[in-house]
């Protein structure tokens, strides 16, 4: 590891767009953070039975391993697994972790990890390279145990020095969502990709987020100064008294436009030539709901239930659902709001879900959990239900691929209504009911499903990875990630010519709806409303209003005709360049930044 | 009843995991206390983890002392299978 002390610049991908100027904080693994605690003897048996359980889930990870390789025919696999089996009864990692646990009184993922470390210790000794190496396995081992122990006792990024720029190798949604705004200034991660649910929270928090920085290469001084410039996805490490100034500079001049922009809260979203759209948000808890009021949003075009569960243990019962749906209906005072039914699996699992599939985003994720666990879905159906009767409510299916699934779920929520009924609970008289497109399969059958919804709403985060099949997450495929693709403009225009021959709205809901370099193409296709995180209705609202839809419409036609992602996206920076100059989160060309 | 013997460690590899699987698979069932003794450490046989540290190359002498009811039977059973060199 090199330690520098000039400016060194490491160039990443941008996730989330910003400045922040700060000092580094180190997230890491969980193996490596345990914290040290005392425990009550009353705890003792306590914690001593959560060692038990993690061991019997790290046993089940094994086996369910064994099983593949059997099948997989990869017998040495088997054996070498069958040894972690037996090393996990050792009485070392059974009884005696325990009676350390008694006789310490210390919690007992700490006990376990000092217990490894005398081990690491006893065959670091060994002069033998060949005995050196066996403690990989018991590394294997040690790390599957503390996952399941740590599992419960998850990494939190709630009480962070201020002003701190987070570098860790990777972030969940959980983590992004525990950060706090004055304390956590940036983001820096090995891996993780733009529409990855972790980045989704960063941009909804508005928090420069920079991935793929190979940070582990250099050493990065703790008190040092670190700039993030999530605009272009670079880093400086050690920035030079004239970078620091350059950046203090720009990140101001930032604050001030978008500052300006959050003083529209009481203009209409309409181009300057008077067409009017639809400017919702996108919402994952209530607290949320303020910004939408103060920035003037219509209405929420996307309630994601699924988010205020993640962190516990199991779904909510009816009534908890019915108790926060009603708190959201009530404080959307009178405005409207999609609820979207369960978005759970792909990367999105309850904290003790068990079934882990081998390919999640193609597995049963979604409507696909849903139909499949009935009273699961009916639960949450009737919570929805119940809470329509305090305003005015739409339901929405996330990733339905066919008519079939749409039917479905239309015969539950009819069968779940009538339910209701007869036990004359109030429930609004008309909800309208529509389908995430999210799945290519559903973009290309839109015509019969717009028979059958009272709206569509384009999931372009899903659409793309499903499209262009490029993992979202997967950093090394960023560059291919391309919402511009000529295949994902065409098949959003194909969404929307079927839902306006069929009468209904279209929302576009992803992230491409809150870069404001997308609102005149969007428009110009014919969307009619679109859904952003509450934070991006100023920047998207300044957009609508700087074209007029004559132009939105030329650049549509403009965008259909070229023949490469690379052409469209210039296409689009060029006529924001024409529209917000004066934006600088968004515009970088002719800057020295 | 105690007893104690050396073995010596045949097979080409020495103790690495699975002959100390084996062996804690054989002595998984017995009542006996199984010891191995090799220059300062005296071990318990029933955990692999253990073996593994001794680090037992091919051709190391072992000090096994076995404790309990069972001890003769046992001991013959884990001669044998160091004298086997474990099957490999």
């Amino acid at each position: 590891m090199a330690v520098f002390s000039q400016e060194v610049v490491l160039q990443g991908t941008s996730i989330c767009r910003g400045i922040a100027i700060g000092h580094p904080y180190f997230f890491t693994l969980p193996e490596e953070m345990v914290p040290e605690y005392g425990i009550s003897v009353d705890a003792v048996h306590e914690e001593i039975a959560r060692y038990q359980l993690a061991l019997d889930r790290g046993r089940e990870d094994i086996k369910s391993l064994q099983d593949r390789l059997r099948r997989e025919c990869i017998f040495d696999g088997v054996a070498i697994l069958e040894a972690h089996l037996l090393i996990m009864q050792d009485p070392m990692l059974t009884t005696h972790v325990e009676e350390q646990v008694r006789t310490t009184k210390k919690n007992v993922d700490y006990v376990f990890q000092m217990i490894m470390k005398k081990y690491q210790k006893k065959f670091d000794a060994i002069k033998d390279s060949f005995f050196r190496e066996r403690f990989k396995d018991i590394q294997d081992i040690s790390r599957r145990i503390l996952g399941h122990l740590r599992h419960g006792a998850h990494r939190c990024l709630k009480n962070v020095p201020a002003n701190s720029i987070v570098f860790a190798t990777d972030l969940t949604a959980c983590d992004t969502a525990e950060a706090q705004n004055d304390c956590v200034v940036a983001f820096v991660t090995c891996s993780g990709g733009a529409t990855s649910h972790a980045a989704i929270v960063a941009k909804a928090k508005g928090i420069p987020y920079v991935s793929s920085i190979n940070f582990e290469q250099i050493a990065i001084e703790k008190d040092g100064w670190v700039v993030v410039d999530g605009r272009t996805g670079a880093i400086i490490v050690n920035p030079s008294e004239e970078t620091l100034l350059k950046y203090q500079e720009l990140r101001n001049q930032l604050h001030m436009h978008l500052e300006k922009l959050t003083q529209t809260g009481k203009l209409e979203a309409e181009t300057y030539d008077g067409y009017g759209v639809q400017l919702s948000a996108n919402i994952e808890m209530c607290s949320e709901l303020d910004m939408l009021h103060q920035f003037g949003g219509s209405g929420v075009g996307l309630l994601r239930t699924e988010s205020a569960f993640l962190t516990k243990e199991q779904l909510p019962t009816e009534e908890e659902q019915f108790a926060i749906y009603r708190d959201f209906v009530e404080q959307m005072k009178g405005l409207s709001i999609v609820i979207r039914t369960f978005d759970l699996g792909g990367d999105k699992y309850l904290r003790n879900q068990q079934t882990i599939e081998s390919n999640p985003f193609l597995g049963c994720r979604a409507i696909r959990f849903s139909l499949r666990e009935k009273e699961v879905f009916k639960a949450q159906l009737r919570a929805i239900l119940r809470a329509s009767a305090f305003g005015s409510v739409s339901i929405m299916f996330p990733m339905v691929s066919s008519l079939s699934e749409l039917r479905e779920a239309k015969a539950i929520l009819r069968e779940v209504r009538k339910e209701l009924e007869a036990k004359q609970e109030p429930i609004a008289s008309y909800i309208p009911v529509g389908c995430m497109i999210e799945v290519p399969s559903a973009a290309i059958v839109a015509d019969l499903l717009a028979k059958e919804c009272d709206f569509l709403s384009i999931g372009t985060n899903d659409l793309v990875q499903y499209t262009l099949a490029v993992d979202r997450s997967n950093s090394n495929l960023s560059e291919l990630y391309s919402p511009t693709n000529p295949s994902i403009l065409r098949l959003i225009r194909l969404i929307v010519s079927e839902a306006n021959h069929h009468g209904i709205p279209v929302t576009v809901c992803g992230e491409v709806a809150a870069d404001p370099r997308f609102t005149p193409l969007l428009l110009g296709l014919g969307v009619h409303e679109l859904s952003v995180a509450s934070r991006y209705l100023p920047i998207v609202k300044h957009a609508i209003r700087n074209t007029s839809i004559v132009a939105a419409s030329k650049l549509a036609e403009e965008a259909l005709l070229l023949d490469s992602a690379a052409d469209i996206e210039e296409l689009l920076n060029r006529e924001y360049q024409r529209n917000a100059p004066e934006d600088r989160l968004y515009n970088l060309f002719n800057m020295n930044l | 009843m105690k007893v104690v013997r050396k073995v010596k460690v045949k097979n080409a590899l020495g103790l690495h995991t699975r002959p100390a699987t084996h062996i804690v698979q054989l002595l998984q069932r017995c009542k006996s206390d199984v010891r191995f003794i090799y220059k300062q450490d005296s071990i318990n046989a029933k955990s692999i983890l253990s073996i593994l540290t001794l680090a037992a190359k091919k051709g190391t002498l072992l000090t096994v002392a076995v404790e309990g009811e069972d001890a003769e039977e046992v001991m013959r059973k884990l001669s044998l299978a160091f004298e086997t060199g474990f099957g490999e």
